[in-house]
């Protein structure tokens, strides 16, 4: 046995984020990893990588147990991480990237490039990576990049490589390199764990496979025994919990309507209509291109083709300017970047996308701007100690809260909520949902993007699904979490739907 | 709170402390002559102030500073009335705020390189039209502009202050403001929220150049020549007074006051220096240490708050 780990725990804040989790890994074998986002899938691989301390439980290495407290200690008993998003030095070559930390040295101290790069070179050809030893590493693609870490790790003598998600930004073609790569480090008796989101490229990959769900190990197997439906039953299993379930209103007329959008070589042919009094749910895996399309329609990124009508009525959006006057908002998936002022204070936040309405002639009237302040903390039940407070330290809810108040308070009727429950605790999710219905009721049109299927299923009317840049399909509000799923990651998603539904 | 006060209180204390080391301090002459020394940086930085707000820098000041006295001066010289003069140097210095506001939002260069550029354009550009030589045929009654006493007090004060007044009103009473410090605080956000950045960051540029083109103005009456070497390392003056004053460089941070209690806090110093006999060598790394000292106090201060 190479790796094994046992009850692995680790909470962050109140919220538990692994609550058992349990792997074993031998030496020559792909070990996949499943679970839905959130599941701990992640945190329990930064933890192998010694990224994160866990609060309990035991990690057996090689037969022996250890506690890794930073990535070079884990670096240095051969463990090796590829992340999604590089974490190489750009202006650098291929070749110091992969000697980088232990550079070959003469005993003046100079580095030996010659023979780091004649080094890398073997390895490349060794291993036939799409490579050469003297590149620059930020004109690769990100799959060069990824084959660049995969390289740094074998010369570095690794015996376990971990992947996160590295198919998630890579194309078809790069994507069966990647595979012809692992199935390599397997031939060589190294271990691999293997951590994805799509379900069609397990078999061509994967001898083992570990399900998390919700902090826990809740199946580990081997591969062929488990048909693709059970691997999805088991990742979304759980009873979905009725904290909150929304009423649907009959929905009124047409606010947002959406034809044939196409952004290459992102988004393709995207229709949809979203009316007053409903609340849509976009589901999808990352990369489906769901935040992109929240971003077309709200200006931020320019489209090749297509109209967008508000109202019934064809509106040009160029810039997100356009499109607040339009009366389209977006609550973005983060917050703290693009959300919000955070050093500002909160009752500069909530007038922000509003300010014409509470000045004259330029001139702010401070009364007037107090005055919206408090209705919009009254109206959705923010709590800060006054407007003054700085929006940055009020709880994750709050910041939300004041994210989506902001456009209320300039009276948006189209509003695009992107991850609207990242980062924040259970019962400010209900919160925000109770807000979002609220909002649905007063006359608004909700278009919800969501990683969170139980959310969705809890708040959505009626749920689109993505996939690859389109609409795979439209299911009712009391749908399943299969069939999400089955919609938004299987190829011949058609036929899967059909079955399900039987 | 006490260390929010830290910048007005060191300068009461420098203020109290010559008053006590030297009896030529508290005197109407060299009172009046701190006031003139400082009104010059003093405009400057106030404009300095917007930009820095907005998440901006302006290195290029100096030079509009020198192209501003140069060609009010000129006009004057060809006859032009004095006002008209003083107009020109004024608006000489928006044209040239206006570039590098435009520079910046619409190229989407870094503002130290664009305004790093156009501090050499804008100089040598002062210096090819004048041909290096400085104006001297202005009329008599310029001198008021920067020597003259109203009410008793320099008339610099007066403009100082009116000065003053409008920025602070500007920042923290009117949408542009409001504005200048969403931009400066997260420019994204401001983006995201329907806010025209590009025009509001422009329009702050475009002030802080017209201001500088006071200063100009100023200056030249002062000297009672349009020199076209003025203002050389001026722009590190007034972007000194804004961060003792509190401003920060991320930007979304500043005000009026403490840019205000900077630039006399630097005044005081030099004129004490002068004063007490202490060589002019020695004032310059008293007061680079004093920037670094009242910057490091208020980034300890920051970071109590957000722990």
């Amino acid at each position: 046995m190479l790796l094994e780990l046992k009850n692995i725990r680790k909470h962050f804040g109140g919220v538990a984020a692994l609550r058992d989790g349990n792997l074993c890994v031998e030496p020559g074998q792909v070990h996949l990893l499943l679970g839905e986002n959130g599941a701990g899938k992640s945190t329990l691989m930064k933890i192998v990588a010694g990224m994160i301390d866990p609060d309990g439980g035991k990690i057996i290495w090689r037969g022996q147990k250890v506690q890794f407290r930073k990535p070079a200690e884990a670096a240095a008993n051969g463990i090796a991480m590829v992340h999604q998003e590089s974490l190489l030095a750009p202006h650098l070559s291929v070749a110091e990237n992969v000697f980088l930390g232990r550079e070959l040295c003469n005993p003046f101290g100079w580095v030996r490039r010659r023979r780091m790069q004649q080094e890398t070179a073997r390895l490349i050809e060794e291993h036939r990576f799409p490579l050469r030893a003297e590149w620059r590493v930020e004109n690769l693609s990100p799959a060069g990049k990824q084959m660049v870490e995969i390289c740094r790790a074998i010369c570095h003598g690794s015996s376990l490589l971990i992947f996160d998600e590295p198919t998630s930004s890579l194309s078809e073609a790069e994507t069966h390199e990647v595979f012809r790569i692992v199935r390599g480090l397997r031939e060589r008796k190294m271990g691999v764990i293997y951590i994805t989101h799509r379900l069609e490229e397990l078999r061509a990959v994967g001898d083992r496979v570990t399900i998390l769900r919700d902090g826990e190990t809740v199946h580990s197997g081997a591969l062929e025994e488990l048909p693709t439906e059970r691997i999805i039953q088991l990742m979304v299993g759980r009873e979905v919990t009725a904290i909150y379930r929304r009423e649907p209103l009959p929905p009124g007329d047409v606010l947002l309507q959406v034809e044939n959008i196409n952004r290459a070589p992102l988004l393709h042919d995207i229709s949809l209509k979203l009316r007053a009094g409903e609340i849509v749910g976009l589901a999808g895996l990352v990369g489906a291109g769901r935040t992109e399309f929240c971003h077309t329609v709200f200006g931020l990124d320019p489209m090749d083709s297509g109209r967008i009508l508000v109202a019934g009525r064809e509106v040009q959006i160029r810039s997100p300017r356009d499109a607040v006057r339009a009366g389209i908002a977006l609550i973005p998936e983060d917050r703290q970047k693009t959300g919000l002022a955070t050093l500002l204070p909160t009752g500069y936040n909530l007038t922000m996308a509003n300010l014409k309405s509470v000045s004259r002639f330029g001139f702010l009237s401070g009364a007037k701007e107090r005055r919206v302040a408090r209705t919009y903390m009254d109206r959705l039940r923010i709590k800060a100690d006054s407007p003054k407070q700085l929006a940055g330290r009020l709880s994750g809810g709050n910041q939300q809260k004041v994210a989506i108040a902001k456009w209320v308070a300039r009276g948006a009727r189209v509003l695009l909520f992107d991850e609207p429950t990242r980062g924040i605790d259970v019962g400010a999710k209900v919160e925000v949902f109770q807000v979002m219905d609220e909002l649905a009721r007063a006359g608004a049109a909700i278009l919800m993007v969501s990683s969170e299927l139980p959310e969705l299923l809890q708040v959505a009317d009626r749920i689109l699904v993505m996939r690859q840049g389109r609409i795979t399909g439209e299911l009712p509000g009391r749908t399943t979490q299969e069939e999400i799923m089955s919609l938004a990651a299987l190829e011949h998603s058609s036929g899967r739907t059909e079955e399900n539904s039987r | 709170m006490i260390q929010r006060l830290l910048p007005f209180v060191t300068l009461a204390l420098l203020f109290i402390g010559l008053s006590i080391a030297s009896p030529h301090f508290l005197t109407n002459t060299n009172l009046s002559s701190v006031i003139r020394q400082t009104a010059v940086i003093n405009i400057m930085a106030l404009g300095m102030t917007l930009i820095i707000v907005a998440g901006g820098i302006d290195l290029s000041v100096g030079a509009i500073l020198a192209f501003g006295g140069l060609t009010g001066t000129m006009a004057m010289a060809a006859g032009q009335p004095i006002v008209a003069g003083v107009a020109i140097g004024i608006i000489a210095g928006m044209f040239w705020g206006c570039l590098n506001g435009l520079l910046t939002t619409r190229l989407r260069i870094n503002p130290f390189i664009v305004t790093l550029g156009t501090l050499g354009i804008i100089r040598g550009i002062t210096l090819i039209i004048s041909n290096g030589l400085p104006v001297h045929n202005v009329p008599q009654a310029f001198s008021y502009l920067g020597e003259g006493l109203l009410l008793g007090v320099p008339f610099v004060l007066w403009i100082l202050l009116a000065c003053a007044l409008a920025v602070h009103i500007t920042l923290e009473h009117t949408r542009l403001g409001r504005y200048t410090f969403a931009i400066g605080s997260n420019p994204d956000a401001a983006y995201y929220s329907g806010i025209p950045v590009s025009f509001h960051t422009t329009a702050v540029y475009a002030i802080g150049g017209m201001l500088t083109g006071l200063a100009g103005m100023i200056e030249a009456s002062r000297l009672m020549t349009g020199q076209p070497t003025a203002g050389q390392g001026y722009e590190l003056q007034a972007i000194a007074a804004v961060v003792i004053g509190g401003g920060s460089l991320r930007g979304g941070e500043g005000s009026v006051i403490g840019t205000l209690i900077g630039a006399f806090i630097m005044g005081l110093l030099s004129n004490g220096s002068d004063l007490l006999g202490i060589s002019p060598y020695v004032q310059q790394a008293i007061i680079g240490a004093v920037i670094i000292l009242a910057v490091s106090v208020d980034e300890l201060r920051k970071r109590k708050m957000t722990a």
